[in-house]
């Protein structure tokens, strides 16, 4: 997020009027159980892929069954264009945002955090070229790189999401940068640097360590919302993830040649889990950062 | 130490104006090093094309002497863009600028008209919860808004026009019709863009934070105790700035989500121009909307920067380095 | 006195009414005006008939261009602009007297230009000029030189004689005054965009989205065609484009998905008119791979596929189940070849004689190796029914034992992997047929290579006498037997497992009267068309 001032804790209940966290840390922690859940979700689809746990088999075309409502003969979310279950497929479609979602959390994070480090550490110069870099990532809409990008390369889904990964740089250097210029401003650093430490320790274990993390996490959180409307919005147009393999995106594409002539079901579904992962991101990033940063070291 | 006879404020805006200028100057760069990367041999098409939309039914590869290194190339690519020849279509054979320039227009009104929408719906919330705080009715609309941007939006838009065909028994795209542009219904790709682009939770949230903040500032406080207009004195920080700087910072956005809208609704816009493009391997014109695009952002960047300062002559004595990315 | 003048200028006033009404109607009674608003899905990239290669293009083309012939309903070829021909007893030489009364489409503020020799010979040496890019050279090369004999008189001389060959004149005429270039056209050229043909109708315009309008063709040689406007609109969505004609926003689908038969068929305001495609689907197969060489396993394969039940599910059984190398609507399918039935009996057993044996994974295996194969499919604009044959054959063949991975790759990587590095085992893909019946360039051994279309490296000495004896001959008869010979060895041999022919259906409002479809270029009756007052 873009803030020109910096959140300090105490100030975000006054000032935001959001008095609603301070009335409980149950909503907060229920926030928190929230992204358990998905932890467990993810579990899950790779045990139940590995195991043969599913309800049906996620592959197994029936073509006496197709686009079935929810309930019909044993398929409890119905079945798609060919007839395949689509509770299976949608546990089964988990794996395919978790691993390409990772790795764009991962390349947003890592040079994020050491471009971040540098400009705010640095200031003065270092800090002017690698904000006049970020501005020119953000220069781009992101679907109009990626569709460069796809006509250029053949890229699969992993190089895509490196692409979305690098396009996020710019967020985590904004957020380690602010954070080192509040340090600063509360002399924390000058006081750190006083007493002797060494400056590979300020940076990792105090700075990004005590300091980012909650912020990082949070980043991450919304980082794998985007990445999963970024699957849906590629398998729309016909890039993404190819079938057999399902993905919540190709779900959606698939059943909405069938939605106008009234078969709801085989988009409706993937697109509630959808709603349902990306809302229960939003809140979970909400969650915590309630939880944390007003748990700040001060 | 600069030029001492110019007003700081027109020294920054200068120094504004060539920051873009040179972020567009970065984005070309970009764009060209994809293509160069590119496996096979998009160049000679592209350069090709740039020579022919000049100076049609000549041999091209002789008359050109092809350039070979690579910065060679990027100047003469360069060189012709900035004098408006962005290079022929390879799908069509037309100019580049001329087809992108008529679909441009199209996007942008698809874009300022969803950013309206987007916020006409966010403003009234957030200032609700700002002044208000969280209670019955404020809490509900900001997770309603948390919902709704988790929508994939292409299947927002087919439930949108599934209600409109079956329920309301109309036809609603403006376009392909054969009674000519129902102007009407221009506004659905724009409200279903609006709503469904994905940044609705995060301008409510942002707005009203910001507000909330301005609002507990000493200064309006000050206000509110002598009794004069709240609203006149927080209007500028609390209202102006955050809504320039959101909307400034979501172009990238909807201009994404323009590219899925535009296939729904069949809206001749850049985004399906894009998305044609990059099926086709169509570079010169994928090229040339990927900057237009970036034209675009910047240009919201900086009109938005404009009002910051007109807004905060203070801000002109203050570096350009303190904006934040 | 007077009575005379009287009679002398009655006498005139009714030559010249006729001379007025024979000019601009038809004599056949039937009202003109009206405007048909018909449906594209996808939009033209250039709209002249050499350099074009998409049916959207041809559709467009059919309406604008003439031949110097033409073929009716009944498959008999018609004088068009050519109004009657000789040809030389040693069929090596042609010529063509061309109508006097041809007009080009008049631009505003040009005078008429006549369509004179010199336009014909001009068409020719832009189509056969190698800078020219065009799928239509290979088509033509039979062609030896075309000289103008005088202003209404051309005369073409081929290299051999060949069957049917006054069939093969019916490629479009293109203005000598047309394009910008007077040695080739590319797409650069503005003619491409705006062309000026001789046909029913002349573009009108083009819009900002798209749109292409044209208008009738008042001095058109047969007569002015009865529609006043034909428009195409462009679709970026199969879905909508549907909705738009249950919605009255267009009046016509020339190919309708047939995912909406059913809803179309119920609605008394269209008409659900077929018409015979002579194209038809197939999945081929690479015999270089070892696997595949073996024929008793392109058969197994065939049997594990339950072509009835695909058709039914994915076209509600519009269509009909191919047995041989031919559409079925062509005179080259042979009857009595009936298609191998649904049997995955047959098929094991046909692989077990072939020497696989179940593996510890279920799937089959031969000596060590699984048999596991790769279906390459472009990802193409409306693959959704693609897609659906693709997983079912997969799914067919995964109960026999076989282990097919599905590739989807975008259009010119699968161009280059199956035509050019031969880079795949089995790929799904439809020919699409303008000939009836030659399809030696498929199976011969000489069209094995880059870019040739025997990408499946089938040789087979049988097949190719038989084929090249059909090239040469020039009796209809002894073609027709030849072909159904090869009917009979191809569906053996089975080098493709051919699959169906779709029936083809255009979805019309009912006030279009008089419809008459080609089954490839589509309008070329639709001068005769006209809307019911």
């Amino acid at each position: 997020m873009r803030k020109r001032y910096v959140e300090a804790p105490g100030r975000t209940d006054e000032a935001s009027g959001l008095r609603f966290f301070r009335k409980s840390e149950a909503v907060d922690l229920f926030f928190v159980g929230y992204g358990l859940l998905i932890v467990v979700l993810v579990a899950v689809s790779y045990a139940a892929g590995v195991f043969r746990l599913l309800p049906h088999d996620p592959e197994a075309v029936n073509l006496d069954l197709m686009l079935a409502p929810p309930g019909t003969a044993g398929h409890l979310l119905g079945t798609d264009f060919m007839g395949r279950d689509l509770l299976a497929r949608l546990i089964l479609g988990i794996q395919a945002y978790f691993l390409p979602g990772l790795l764009a959390i991962a390349v947003a994070t890592v040079p994020g955090l050491a471009l971040g480090v540098l400009a705010g550490y640095g200031a003065g110069r270092a800090d002017r070229v690698i904000t006049w870099f970020s501005n020119l990532v953000d220069s781009f809409p992101r679907l109009v790189l990626i569709l460069l990008v796809i006509a250029a390369f053949k890229p699969d889904i992993y190089f895509i999401m490196v692409v979305v990964g690098l396009t996020n740089v710019p967020a985590t250097v904004s957020l380690v940068k602010v954070k080192i210029r509040f340090l600063r401003e509360k002399n924390f650093i000058e006081a750190a640097e006083g007493l002797g430490l060494p400056r590979r320790t300020i940076v990792l274990k105090h700075i990004l360590w005590h300091h980012c993390r909650a912020s990082l996490i949070i980043r991450a959180t919304l980082g794998m919302g985007e990445a999963i409307l970024m699957e849906t919005s590629l398998s729309y147009l016909g890039f993404g993830v190819q079938e057999p393999t399902p993905s919540w995106g190709n779900m959606v594409q698939s059943g909405a040649n069938y939605f106008l002539q009234g078969n709801f079901w085989p988009s409706t579904v993937p697109a509630l889990a959808i709603l349902l992962a990306i809302l229960g991101f939003h809140l979970l990033g909400d969650g915590l950062n309630n939880l944390l940063e007003r748990k700040a070291v001060y | 130490m600069s030029l001492k006879g110019v007003k700081p404020v027109a020294r920054v805006l200068a120094r504004e104006v060539a920051v873009t200028a040179l972020l567009l100057l970065g984005v070309s760069v970009v764009v060209f090093c994809i293509l160069y990367l590119a496996p096979g041999d998009p160049f000679s098409l592209l350069l090709e094309g740039q020579m022919s939309a000049g100076a049609p039914g000549q041999d091209v590869r002789e008359a050109m002497g092809a350039p070979n290194a690579w910065h060679a190339r990027y100047l003469s690519w360069l060189a012709g863009m900035l004098r408006g020849n962005f290079g022929a279509s390879i799908r069509t054979g037309l100019p580049v600028l001329e087809e992108i320039s008529r679909v441009g227009l199209n996007t942008l009104l698809l874009t300022l008209g969803s950013m309206a929408v987007t916020l006409l719906v966010a403003v009234p919330i957030a200032l609700y919860a700002a002044v208000r705080g969280v209670n019955r009715v404020s809490f509900p609309l900001t997770m309603a808004a948390y919902v709704v941007s988790s929508l994939p939006v292409f299947w927002f838009g087919y439930v949108v026009i599934y209600l409109f065909l079956h329920t309301f028994g109309l036809f609603p795209l403006a376009f392909g019709g054969s009674q000519g542009t129902n102007r009407l219904y221009l506004l659905l790709p724009i409200v279903v863009l609006g709503l469904g682009n994905g940044t609705l939770s995060e301008v409510i949230r942002h707005l009203r934070e910001e507000m909330g903040r301005v609002l507990s500032e000493d200064y309006v406080r000050t206000a509110r105790a002598k009794g004069a207009s709240v609203w006149k004195h927080a209007f500028k920080e609390g209202f102006l700035i955050p809504v320039t700087e959101i909307v400034a910072s979501k172009i990238p956005f909807i201009l994404g989500g323009a590219v899925i809208v535009e296939q729904v609704f069949n809206w001749p816009g850049m985004g399906r121009m894009a998305w044609q493009a990059a099926q086709d391997r169509d570079f010169p014109v994928i090229m040339g909307i990927a900057v237009l695009a970036a034209v675009f952002v910047r240009a919201g960047n900086l009109l938005q920067r404009f009002v910051y300062i007109a807004v905060n002559p203070g801000a002109s004595r203050e570096t350009i380095g303190r904006r934040v990315a | 006195m007077k009575r005379v003048s009287v009679v002398i200028l009655f006498v005139f006033g009714m030559t010249a009414a006729a001379s007025v009404w024979a000019a601009d109607s038809r004599k056949d009674g039937r009202p003109n005006g009206g405007t048909v608003n018909y449906g594209e899905y996808g939009r033209p990239a250039t709209l002249d008939p050499v350099t074009s290669n998409e049916m959207v293009s041809l559709r467009i083309t059919e309406l604008v261009f003439n031949g110097l012939v033409g073929i009716n309903e009944k498959q008999e070829i018609v004088p068009e602009l050519a109004e009657r021909w000789d040809v030389s007893k040693d069929r090596r030489t042609y010529v063509f007297f061309l109508r006097k009364d041809v007009i080009w489409h008049v631009l505003p503020g040009e005078a008429p230009k006549p369509f004179t020799a010199d336009d014909v010979v001009f068409t020719y040496n832009v189509m056969m000029h190698p800078k020219t890019i065009t799928p239509l050279k290979v088509r033509y090369e039979f062609i030896e030189s075309v000289e103008k004999a005088d202003d209404h008189t051309v005369r073409f001389t081929i290299k051999r004689p060949i069957l049917n060959a006054l069939a093969k004149f019916t490629f479009k005429i293109l203005p000598k005054h047309g394009p910008a270039n007077p040695a080739y056209l590319t797409r650069e050229d503005p003619f491409v965009r705006r062309p000026i043909g001789t046909g029913p109708y002349k573009l009108a315009s083009v819009s900002g989205d798209g749109e292409i309008t044209l208008a009738a063709n008042d001095a058109y040689f047969k007569g002015r065609p009865h529609l006043d406007t034909i428009v195409a609109k462009p679709f970026a969505d199969q879905n909508i484009m549907t909705q738009a004609l249950m919605f009255n926003a267009i009046d016509m689908i020339a190919l309708v998905n047939p995912r909406y038969l059913p809803e179309i068929q119920g609605d008394k305001r269209f008409v659900l008119q077929p018409y015979n495609a002579l194209s038809y689907s197939f999945f081929g197969y690479n015999l270089r791979n070892p696997f595949l060489s073996d024929r008793r396993v392109r058969k197994a394969f065939t049997y594990a596929l339950n072509r009835q039940e695909m058709l039914d599910s994915f076209f509600n059984g519009q269509g009909t189940i191919i047995s041989g190398p031919f559409a079925p609507g062509s005179w080259a399918y042979n009857l009595d070849v009936a298609p191998l039935p649904f049997d995955p009996p047959a098929a094991a057993a046909l692989l077990k004689e072939a020497g696989f044996s179940p593996g510890p994974d279920g799937f089959l295996q031969k000596a060590g190796k699984k048999l596991a194969l790769t279906l390459k499919v472009p990802i193409e604009k409306e693959s959704e029914a693609v897609k659906r044959v693709v997983l079912a054959f997969r799914n067919y063949l995964k109960n026999v034992g076989v282990d097919i991975k599905v590739e989807f790759e975008e259009w010119q990587a699968w161009k280059g992997d199956v035509f050019f590095e031969h880079d795949f085992d089995i790929f799904f893909a439809t020919w699409v047929f303008d000939d009836s019946a030659d399809i030696s360039s498929l199976f011969l051994t000489a069209e094995i290579g880059p870019w040739k279309n025997n990408f499946g490296g089938y040789s087979n000495p049988e097949v190719d006498s038989l084929l090249m004896e059909g090239k040469l001959t020039l009796d209809h008869e002894k073609r027709r037997t030849l072909n159904r010979k090869l009917h009979a060895v191809l569906a053996e041999e089975t080098p493709y497992t051919f699959l169906w022919t779709l029936t083809n259906y255009t979805a019309y409002h009912r006030k279009i009267r008089h419809v008459a479809i080609h089954p490839y270029k589509f309008f070329s009756y639709a001068d005769e068309w006209f809307i019911e007052p």
